[in-house]
């Protein structure tokens, strides 16, 4: 035991690693993850989930050896439709994930190390009016004036998930900026952006990783909200638009369409949210996690 | 006195935002929103009557002119008739507004104070068994999707596949009973769906508070747990929890009551402003957009003068 | 009456504290034992991590439980077992009987509330007082600590204050309800040395008014010598050395007793090469060697103290007492 304590190091993210590494529930979420993710790649080079569009099925079938889970009310297959809606969620999660993570780095870093003049306050100002606008609204606004593009809900969403990241990057620079590696780099002369970019958002990557996963979160489970009000997904399917389809099934007593979407939705969701805690926890002790 | 101006200069400060916010909703709702000049003419219309609806609309003419009426609008709280029913907007604002707020206060005050109870069971008891299963339930209810709650409860509560208590949809409220009936299963599906997301943040600002000095110093002088946990931690907390709170209830209000009353069809401000958006119907979106941002302004002001309530250290500056 | 031995206030015997940690358990404190006589000034000295606050928590029950507990030992104070006391029993004494102060005046008072709210809780928590007496009482504490225009300052709160103001109302609330031990844990080292100087001047002459015991915990052998009437070393949860301050400073028996004295910069006519400084690191807590733990630092050190434990032996004219197989003379 002796070997390996004494040789674990003792960056932030030696630290972490370590920590992570023994964080059952963490590790399981991730094991999930990775589940859902080889999943959504098979769909993705076309391996499996072909048939999310055929309707030659009866409708509303019972699970059988056939279909998996039984069919919808227009006969589609609805095992196929919940295999090829991983990679919709993927889709979605990364693209706003990344774009978001992204634009409040930049934004907020620029904003931070420029504390106290005209860009901060702009970016304060920007990021105090997407917040206001109610979310909702936003996306409908933005699918309307985009006029019905299948991105309109992604631009959407990155457009508004980008604020909280950039607050606290925003703050984290702030903090940055004062330490005394920015002072000897400026008295150096090393120019302002290359500090900026290259001695100070590194310094974030621990914030922008855990909120990059809440972002992910936070797409996917808004995705099946818009797709319910029309707004989301356009072409093919995801389990928002299968939840919203099932509406008026369960009223008839089918459940399959809703138990199957929501299930796989709530597993992947719940299994990203414990990734994210433990990625919390082990990279700052002092946050959420119950102990 | 020192009050008035602090207050005033609050609002002042707010100008901006407030502009930001007409200014990019006008550009995308209103600029760039469905034309409506064929959902009122049909399709055989002539090409005079397109321009003289189109007049009338104020499609013609230029953006900034065009803004700047929205903004007069605004200021003296004239929105004029809806294109889509001819019923002026404010008396629509009137009649939805309060079926809005009759639909989300409940949900959102059980919401937090459930959430700061478990939160102080949870962190009273840290690192124990409870703490963990409260930990975990919120957990799982951070994870499952508002629709997908709104729809189970539904089946559950009221079809006949579950317990067929509570009408499935509508808003036919005109006795207290009626209330009861109408906002329970709206109430029960928000107040799961934020019971998650509260009780972990609050959770996380009581063992923040917990861990301090001077919690510890009035256990070493011998103060029993409960006062500690009132006049020590929690009001100490009240600081994160307000604004907590406050900021949300712009977005409680507004995006919470859109989903639930499309879906049980409740006749309040949040489908009025979608129903506005997907049909372009300006006179109400204009009065629909600018209001979440005055309401945002004011919710800022009100929680900084509840800080000075609270935290003594707190100075109007 | 007994036969002339007072008895002790406070009679610690080999108390243990145990904390887990992600690497297992860890001993802070590893079986001491150690008295404290009623009206006597005893200092607990040594470096950070040594384990002289946890003891200081210990005696009032306020290790922070998930992590730390009680694994072994007994804390008697006037003969009652404070480790087996029922919690509320203990939440009774603590600033009653025994009152603690701590290290930083700045966050140790809460700043939502006045001082006089949080002095008066304190007095009405112990005592059958009403809110009028308790205040009163409060005032005249104020009074005592030398905090000037008290009645006026006791409505204010903790951040219109100075720290070394906020240190005396510290001390205030810990001694308005007469313990008999008051606990101070570095209760100087985040102030100026002026304010220091006053602050444990204070300390020195209430507790002589008040009739109490005092325990000091620091670092600070300075402080130890201008306040203490004896002093406790510990090193790496252990306690090293006990003696009268005269003779501890005159002549350390412990090697690394010796080593701190030597250590402390000192004017001195010649001029010296080098500060001497003790050799070596503190062990790790989670590899303690199986003899004296100060052994691999100790240039006087043999086979015999790398492989047994030496025990804390007192002798018998000085009540002074010492934990080495070959102590200095």
């Amino acid at each position: 035991m002796s070997a390996a304590l004494s040789d674990h190091r003792e960056s932030i993210w030696g630290k972490a690693f370590y920590k992570f590494r023994h964080d059952r529930m963490g590790m399981l979420g991730l094991a999930v993850v990775l589940l859902y993710f080889i999943a959504a790649l098979g769909v993705w080079l076309g391996v499996w989930g072909t048939g999310w569009a055929d309707v030659d099925g009866p409708k509303w079938a019972p699970m059988s050896g056939e279909y998996w889970f039984g069919t919808n009310i227009i006969g589609e297959d609805i095992f196929q439709r919940s295999i090829y809606s991983t990679k919709t969620a993927f889709e979605i999660g990364l693209v706003v994930a990344v774009l978001s993570t992204i634009l409040g780095a930049l934004l907020g870093a620029l904003a931070g190390f420029f504390s106290g003049r005209w860009i901060d306050a702009i970016v304060l100002w920007l990021m105090g009016v997407l917040d206001s606008i109610p979310f909702y609204l936003f996306v409908a606004a933005v699918a309307f004036a985009l006029q019905g593009n299948p991105w309109a809900m992604h631009v959407a969403m990155v457009s508004t998930f980008w604020t909280t990241t950039g607050r606290l990057v925003r703050g984290e620079v702030i903090k940055l900026r004062n330490f005394e590696f920015v002072e000897a780099a400026r008295a150096i002369g090393v120019p302002q952006f290359t500090i900026v970019f290259r001695h100070i958002i590194p310094n974030t990557f621990h914030i922008l990783l855990v909120q990059a996963t809440i972002v992910f979160v936070a797409a996917i489970k808004s995705e099946v909200i818009l797709s319910f009000l029309g707004l989301g997904v356009q072409d093919g399917v995801s389990w928002g638009l299968m939840i919203s389809e099932s509406t008026l099934e369960v009223l008839a007593g089918f459940f399959n369409n809703f138990i199957a979407a929501s299930a796989l939705l709530f597993v992947l969701v719940m299994a990203f949210n414990m990734f994210s805690d433990s990625l919390q926890d082990a990279l700052d002790p002092k946050k959420v996690a119950a102990s | 006195m020192e009050l008035l101006q602090y207050t005033l200069r609050k609002l002042i400060g707010g100008i901006p935002l407030i502009l930001g916010v007409t200014f990019i909703s006008f550009i995308l709702m209103v600029y760039y929103g469905p034309d409506q000049t064929f959902e009122l003419l049909g399709k055989n219309a002539t090409a005079e009557q397109i321009a003289e609806v189109r007049a009338e609309l104020g499609y013609d003419r230029p953006f900034f002119v065009r803004y700047g009426e929205y903004l007069k609008e605004l200021a003296t709280l004239d929105f004029g008739l809806s294109n889509s029913t001819g019923e002026p907007v404010n008396a629509m604002l009137a009649r939805t507004i309060p079926v809005s707020l009759e639909l989300v206060t409940p949900g959102f005050i059980l919401g937090n104070l459930l959430g700061v109870l478990l939160a102080l069971v949870a962190a009273y008891h840290r690192g124990r068994w409870i703490d963990k299963a409260i930990m975990g339930f919120a957990v799982v209810g951070m994870s499952i999707s508002f629709l997908i709650v709104i729809i189970a409860f539904q089946i559950l509560l009221s079809s006949s596949y579950g317990l067929n208590l509570f009408p499935v949809r509508g808003w036919n409220v005109h006795s207290l009973y009626s209330y009861v009936m109408y906002v329970t299963v709206p109430t029960l599906a928000s107040v799961f769906v934020a019971l998650g997301y509260n009780t972990r943040f609050y959770r996380a600002v009581l063992v923040e508070e917990m861990t301090r000095d001077h919690v510890r110093t009035a256990r070493a002088f011998g103060i029993s747990p409960a006062k500690l946990l009132y006049k020590h931690i929690l009001k100490n907390s009240a600081i994160p929890i307000i604004t907590r709170v406050m900021f949300s209830i712009p977005l409680v209000v507004v995006s919470g009551s859109l989903l639930m009353e499309s879906y049980f069809g409740i006749p309040g401000v949040g489908k009025v402003t979608f129903d506005a958006i997907t049909s372009g119907d300006q006179p109400v979106l204009k009065a629909v957009v600018g209001l979440p941002a005055v309401l945002f302004v004011v919710t800022l002001l009100v929680t900084d003068l509840l800080y000075r309530v609270v935290d003594p250290r707190v100075s109007l500056m | 009456m007994s036969s002339g031995e007072t008895q002790a206030l406070l009679s610690v015997r080999n108390l243990t504290v145990e904390f887990t940690t992600r690497y297992g358990p860890v001993r802070a404190v590893d079986g001491i034992s150690f008295d404290v006589n009623p009206n006597e000034t005893v200092g607990i000295v040594g470096e950070s991590g040594c384990g002289k606050t946890v003891t200081g928590l210990s005696l009032l029950g306020l290790v922070p439980s998930p992590p730390g507990r009680i694994v072994a030992g007994e804390i008697l104070l006037q003969g009652r077992d404070l480790v087996s006391l029922p919690e509320d029993e203990m939440q009774a004494l603590r600033g009653q009987e025994i009152s603690m102060i701590f290290q930083e005046p700045m966050t140790a008072l809460n700043p939502v509330l006045t001082v006089g709210s949080q002095m008066v809780d304190v007095l009405r928590r112990h005592k059958k007082l009403t809110r009028r007496q308790a205040r009163a009482s409060a005032i005249e504490m104020l009074a005592k600590v030398g905090i000037p225009a008290p009645a006026k300052r006791i409505d204010e709160y903790p951040h219109e204050m100075s720290g070394g103001m906020r240190q005396r109302v510290m001390i205030a609330m810990a001694l308005s309800c007469g313990p008999k031990l008051l606990i101070a844990d570095e209760p100087t080292t985040a102030l100026d040395v002026t304010t220091q100087a006053q602050v444990l001047e204070q300390i020195v002459e209430l507790q002589d008014e008040f009739h109490m015991a005092v325990i000091l915990v620091t670092h600070d052998l300075g402080v130890v010598a201008e306040t203490c009437q004896r002093a406790i070393v510990m090193y790496c949860g252990e306690i090293i050395e006990t003696a009268g301050i005269e003779s501890l400073f005159d002549s350390p028996r412990h090697p690394y007793t010796r080593g701190l004295l030597d250590s402390i910069p000192r004017l001195r006519e010649e001029k010296r090469d080098e500060l001497p400084v003790i050799p070596g690191m503190v062990p790790d807590l989670l590899h303690l060697p199986p003899g004296c733990r100060f052994a691999d630092r100790c240039e006087h050190a043999t086979d015999t103290c790398r492989e047994q434990r030496p025990a804390l032996k007192t002798s018998q004219q000085s009540a002074a007492s010492v934990a080495c197989f070959h102590p200095l003379d």
